[in-house]
């Protein structure tokens, strides 16, 4: 064997013992504290089995966690001690300024504040408003990665849901059609990313398969990733991708849950095939329908890969994750990027928590009609 | 009992491997140095390590390659507290001594002897000022690597052109590049260029050659809207992305950019002094960039890294001599070397034998090259930069005239370099 192999890997090996030793010990104390203070072996044994993980969580998530939320108030380039700025970054975060016009030519002659620049506009005829911010990116980030979770979600999830019904059906080679759809879900995001970026391409596929088109219609090739307009439906068309495979999956198990015996009393009361859908699959499905609906917003808002690896220009924005790690390892202003990382989370929050409500409204759980029942 | 004896056996496993990882550390000193180094470059590296290794028996110098995102490492690394000993550093990255991070090098290099890699002196001043902060040095530089215009010889024989010489200037420039620049199978398309631009090289250098700065000497100020710096603009966007003599950027995407000069598509091509592109490619030659014609500047922009030591090395006194070990070793492998003395052709040669051709070129526009102004806040100035001037402009996201951009983005700049 290479000796040095043994010298370069042998202290790392030697310390993942020592953890190792270390995490055992720690367990054992554990243990035999509950036991001198009279807990019983059953639980006692339980609590210790599980010490690892909670010591894990606390150090690698917790404690993260709360230095995160500390930094967000604070100054802090990561070489040099925090500085306490108060609110001070959630403050210039939502330095906003909001401008109503009755004609362009008045919204020419207003002055913003200093520093200020346009994030949006709403207009209706020649008068409109107009949404202006101290940190612009920010807001024309949210405002991106909205519009990206917004229209990517709903039009992910309906994919899904298409898929995992063709799924369900009786046809020939049934697994081999599943493997072949679950098989983005699988493959690296980076990957991927890269492959959606050669089809988008100025002269990529995708262009080149659209040519006569363009052609007949006398408009030159789009350039998908440049055009600040053709940014966001590229971006969509690439969510896609993925989604359709993972969700489903799950669908296809709610799908495969579903009682025949619904559908055989459906029948009988003359249902088609479309009241069947409505009246019993859609309502039966709703439970994995809201996973779904969950899980993919938080993606979606989450998105980093593709907006790693697929830059955007200036004007469309970037994605939120991507322009909250920018600011924290390229700008190193860590207490800006922690105060924007919180506010993503509040977005997140906000959303999952109106989901959530309105879930009373279309989510049907049969356990708890059984029991309203009752 | 049984109890006992396990409580005892595992005390013992953890003093034995304590013991292990203590005598590991105790057998010679190890200094660590991280650098962005693929796999052939490590190897390369490897081979100088080595070397250095066997004739110094104080310390052993354990490389630590990063080769994607290595700043990001780097950086977390020293904010944990758990950077190499050494790291390379490359000149936009440089800014981060003002936080303290690197090791004051001035007593390391007091007593360098004459004319090796601790002899300050012997360093360019332009580019040994990248690794100063505040008159303290903090780096050794082990590469600057000028900018220069490989040419393809075999299309200006087919253009009946005579090759350039150096000393040429932008009029002569634009007018082969125009020349260059041809339908050569009648199909009613352009399928060779005169050159290619697409940020590349660096629209500051252009800024330089006539008389101006990006940034101020003042290092607060940032006059992109001085007649000098708009004359440059306004040439860059002659040369980048304008039919008459380069590629579109879509066909620089679709094709690649220096493989366009490789297939023979494109005739001048600026790259590095270090690049391949005249021993790979055939009957390709390198001549110095050309210069203004007002000013007669060529100046030329010149990439250079340094190493660095930890200002958290726990052996500062190994830690020196393994820099200026590591330097002089690196600056005999890599072209071009940023000391005067190792400016010559015999010096280039002995490290990369296939620039022999062109080494004399190379050596010529040495003394034109200048890099980046490093300051603190360059990442953000660069954002600013790129994203809200230069990117629009080249890629006719705006129609503002350069003038009326430059005096739009220059608050934008020099908030960012204020940090305000």
């Amino acid at each position: 064997m290479d000796p040095g192999v043994i010298g370069s890997y042998g202290p790392t090996l030697l310390r993942y013992g020592v953890v190792a030793v270390g995490l055992i010990a720690v367990m054992y104390i554990i243990y035999r504290v509950q036991i001198a203070v009279g807990v019983n072996r059953e639980a006692a044994t339980g609590r210790a089995l599980v010490s690892p993980w909670v010591i894990g969580f606390i150090v690698f998530q917790l404690f993260p966690i709360g230095t995160s939320l500390y930094l967000s108030f604070t100054k802090y380039n990561l070489f040099k001690a925090p500085e306490w700025v108060s609110t001070d970054n959630f403050r210039d975060l939502f330095s906003l300024q909001g401008v109503t016009y009755q004609s362009h030519e008045a919204l020419n002659a207003t002055t913003l504040q200093s520093g200020y620049e346009e994030v949006l506009r709403l207009e209706i005829g020649e008068s409109g408003w107009m949404l202006a911010a101290k940190q612009a990116k920010f807001w024309r980030s949210v405002r991106l990665t909205l519009l990206y979770a917004f229209l990517s979600v709903p039009i992910g999830l309906a994919g899904a849901l298409g898929v995992a019904l063709l799924l369900n059906q009786k046809v020939r080679g049934l697994s081999i059609w599943r493997v072949l759809y679950y098989m983005p879900a699988v493959l690296p995001a980076v990957a991927t990313a890269l492959l959606w970026r050669w089809i988008f391409a100025p002269s990529g596929l995708l262009n080149a398969i659209l040519q006569p088109v363009y052609s007949m219609a006398s408009i030159q090739s789009p350039r998908w990733f440049s055009d600040p307009n053709l940014a966001l439906p590229a971006f969509i068309i690439i969510s896609l991708w993925g989604v359709f495979g993972a969700n489903s999956v799950i669908l296809l198990a709610g799908l495969k849950g579903i009682s025949q015996e619904l559908y055989e009393a459906a029948a009988i009361d003359g249902a088609g095939e479309w009241a069947k859908f409505r009246n019993v699959t859609i309502p039966m499905l709703s439970p994995a329908l809201f996973y779904n609906l969950i899980v993919s917003t938080i993606g979606a808002i989450q998105v980093f890969e593709v907006a790693a690896f697929i830059p955007l220009p200036d004007t469309a924005g970037t994605f939120l994750n991507w322009l909250i790690y920018r600011e924290a390892f390229e700008f190193r202003r860590m207490g800006m990027a922690s105060a924007m990382g919180w506010i993503m989370l509040a977005i997140i929050l906000a959303l999952t928590v109106l989901i959530f409500r309105s879930s009373n409204a279309w989510v049907f759980y049969q356990g708890n009609r059984e029991e309203a029942a009752a | 009992m049984r109890k006992s004896r396990i409580t005892l056996l595992m005390v013992l496993v953890l003093l034995l491997m304590g013991t292990l990882i203590q005598a590991h550390a105790q057998s010679k000193v190890t200094i660590t140095l991280s650098t962005w180094t693929g796999v052939n470059e490590a190897a390369e590296l490897q081979k100088i390590l080595d070397k250095i290794n066997t004739e110094n028996t104080d310390f052993e110098i354990v490389h630590q390659p990063f080769p994607s995102d290595y700043m990001t490492q780097v950086k977390t690394q020293i904010a944990g507290g758990s950077a190499a000993d050494l790291y390379w550093i490359g000149n936009e990255d440089l800014a981060l001594a003002s936080e303290g991070v690197f090791m004051p090098l001035t007593d390391c290099v007091k007593d360098a002897a004459p004319q090796t890699a601790g002899d300050v002196s012997d360093y360019y001043p332009d580019i040994i000022s990248t690794a100063m902060q505040d008159d303290v040095l903090y780096g050794l530089p082990w590469i600057a690597q000028p900018v220069v215009v490989y040419y393809n010889k075999s299309l200006f024989d087919a253009a009946k052109l005579d090759y350039p010489k150096a000393g040429w200037t932008w009029d002569d420039f634009m007018a082969t590049a125009k020349e260059l620049t041809k339908d050569t199978d009648a199909d009613g398309k352009i399928d060779q260029w005169g050159f290619t631009a697409n940020g590349w090289p660096p629209p500051q250098m252009f800024v330089w050659q006539a008389g101006g700065e990006v940034i101020g000497t003042d290092l607060t100020s940032s006059p992109i809207d001085s007649p000098e710096a708009l004359d440059a603009w306004n040439y860059y966007l002659q040369l980048a992305y304008n039919p008459e003599v380069s590629p579109s950027s879509d066909t620089i995407k679709e094709q690649g950019f220096d493989q366009m000069f490789r297939a023979g598509k494109v005739a001048l091509f600026m790259g590095g002094a270090a690049d391949g592109l005249d021993y790979e490619v055939e009957n390709v030659s390198v001549v110095s960039v050309p210069v203004n014609p007002k000013t007669e500047l060529g100046t030329t922009f010149a990439w250079t890294a340094s190493t660095v030591i930890s200002a958290g090395t726990q052996h500062p006194a190994e830690a020196c001599k393994a820099l200026l070990a590591v330097t002089e070793g690196i600056q005999n492998w890599k072209i071009v070397s940023p000391r005067i003395s190792q400016s010559t052709v015999e010096h280039l040669v002995a490290s990369v034998p296939q620039k022999e051709p062109d080494a004399q070129a190379i050596i010529d526009a040495v003394p034109s090259m200048r890099a980046f102004t490093i300051v603190p806040q360059l990442a953000a100035w660069n954002d600013v930069f790129w994203n809200k001037f230069m990117t629009p402009l080249l890629n006719h996201e705006t129609d503002k005239t350069p003038e009326e951009l430059a005096k739009e983005v220059r608050p934008l700049l020099e908030a960012a370099l204020t940090g305000s």
